[in-house]
């Protein structure tokens, strides 16, 4: 099943002016936007999300637990993966297919889903370079930091899921949609990815109550650390809230940084996951503190050793 | 802090010598609540805003974490939707005097 991963996430938000100022802050372009409608937050490659008003009748039915999650697209390579995905999931459940183009259906666990085509943009942008003894990334005169460089979103990255039913929830995505399972952090859930994306993960499930079922977190790619050391700083000297980190994770290799938002989940800054294909032999680790990061940092207001740090 | 430092229906954060969260006070009308800004969804709990002072969700209605979408009755503290339904934010007895000023009781 040739799925590439979510082209745009929906959310219907109690706050639209406040996912305005959290997510153009975050880095993300606001098209077609208004304060009382909502609209499109574009990461560079056209991937992104779309804000809309809780109660706007545009929108699939909201989860019973409050979460602002609404509906995942995900995008396929091209119409004949459209097709497989309509002609499998149709054997057991109405798959609509809308004026658009795009197919329309839920997952086992009644979460909305939408497939199409997908829109994102091939990227032609330079990973960041990193000058080493032995291997130079950066050629000469070439410097890699500046207090005003770009630090933008580049491409939607990942959704993390919080699920009743892990079992279902793989039943789904891995037997059904052909996902792959990376990893898994056992006590936690898998991490996914589907056929047509190397990346590590698009999908990660952590298994909850009923009563949690919804977005835990989203995460975009940024161009490598240094951006995302960059656009974390950036928005701390805003006053926005990390909720974790930055640091780096070990299931991906993943660089990480979370933002607690007006969206009712954490968004997060990733950079440099890693990639894999079918020869991959998946890991287990026990869900904690240890399996959960490399290293984790926490952020403080610049000094420099000459006056001393400001005090907390 | 004077009670007309804060709106009817805001919400402040305020830091406090010797706790090593912040204080979040509400207000409804001339009632003031607070709480520790630590919600109870992970053991030890984490702060809730989603940037400095933004505690309330959309309609203004609860305390709301931003994290992962608990909301909190304002006056209770009790979580009413979201990851830590059952569990409670934790009360910190607040005081106003006849000036109108706010402190927190020993």
């Amino acid at each position: 099943m040739q799925i590439i991963g979510p082209d745009l996430l929906v959310f219907g938000v109690d706050d639209v002016p406040a996912c305005h100022e959290f997510l153009t802050a975050y880095g993300l372009n606001a098209q077609d936007y208004t304060p009382e409608t909502g609209g499109y937050f574009m990461s560079l490659d056209g991937t992104g999300l779309e804000i809309r008003r809780r109660d706007d009748p545009s929108l699939p039915p909201a989860l019973k637990t409050g979460n602002m999650l609404r509906l995942q697209v995900l995008g396929v390579v091209d119409d004949a993966a459209l097709e497989a995905v309509a002609k499998e999931l149709g054997r057991d459940r109405q798959v609509l297919r809308l004026a658009d183009g795009t197919l329309r259906c839920q997952d086992d666990q009644g979460f909305e889903l939408s497939f199409r085509v997908t829109t994102r943009k091939a990227l032609d942008m330079p990973a960041e370079k990193v000058n080493a003894p032995g291997d130079y990334g950066r050629k000469p005169n070439q410097i890699g930091v500046s207090e005003d460089m770009p630090a933008k979103p580049r491409t939607l990255s990942h959704i993390v899921l919080f699920v009743p039913d892990i079992d279902q929830a793989v039943g789904f995505y891995r037997d059904r949609l052909g996902f792959r399972i990376t990893d898994t952090l056992t006590g936690a859930g898998p991490f996914l990815r589907p056929q047509a994306n190397p990346d590590h993960h698009t999908h990660f499930f952590i298994r909850t109550p009923p009563y949690m079922q919804g977005c835990e977190h989203l995460a975009f790619h940024m161009g490598g650390p240094t951006e995302l050391m960059m656009a974390g700083s950036r928005m701390m000297k805003q006053g926005f809230e990390s909720f974790w980190g930055p640091g780096r994770h070990k299931f991906g290799s993943n660089w990480f940084w979370y933002f607690k938002s007006p969206l009712g989940c954490n968004v997060e800054f990733d950079a440099d996951m890693d990639t894999h294909d079918d020869d991959w032999a998946p890991r287990e680790a026990p869900m904690g503190p240890e399996a959960s990061q490399a290293f984790l940092l926490q952020w403080r207001e610049k000094w420099a050793p000459t006056g001393g740090p400001k005090k907390d | 802090m004077h009670l007309d430092d804060l709106p009817d229906g805001g919400a402040r954060g305020f830091d406090v010598p010797g706790l090593r969260c912040k204080v979040i006070v509400v207000r409804r009308g001339d009632q003031v609540f607070g709480w520790r800004d630590l919600c109870p969804h992970y053991a030890g709990g984490t702060p809730m805003a989603w940037k400095r002072d933004a505690y309330l969700n959309g309609a203004g209605t609860h305390i709301a974490c931003h994290a992962h979408g608990a909301w909190f009755d304002m006056e209770t503290g009790a979580c009413v939707q979201g990851p830590c339904l059952g569990k409670r934010l934790t009360r910190v007895p607040l005081r106003v005097d006849e000036t109108g000023t706010v402190s927190t009781l020993p």
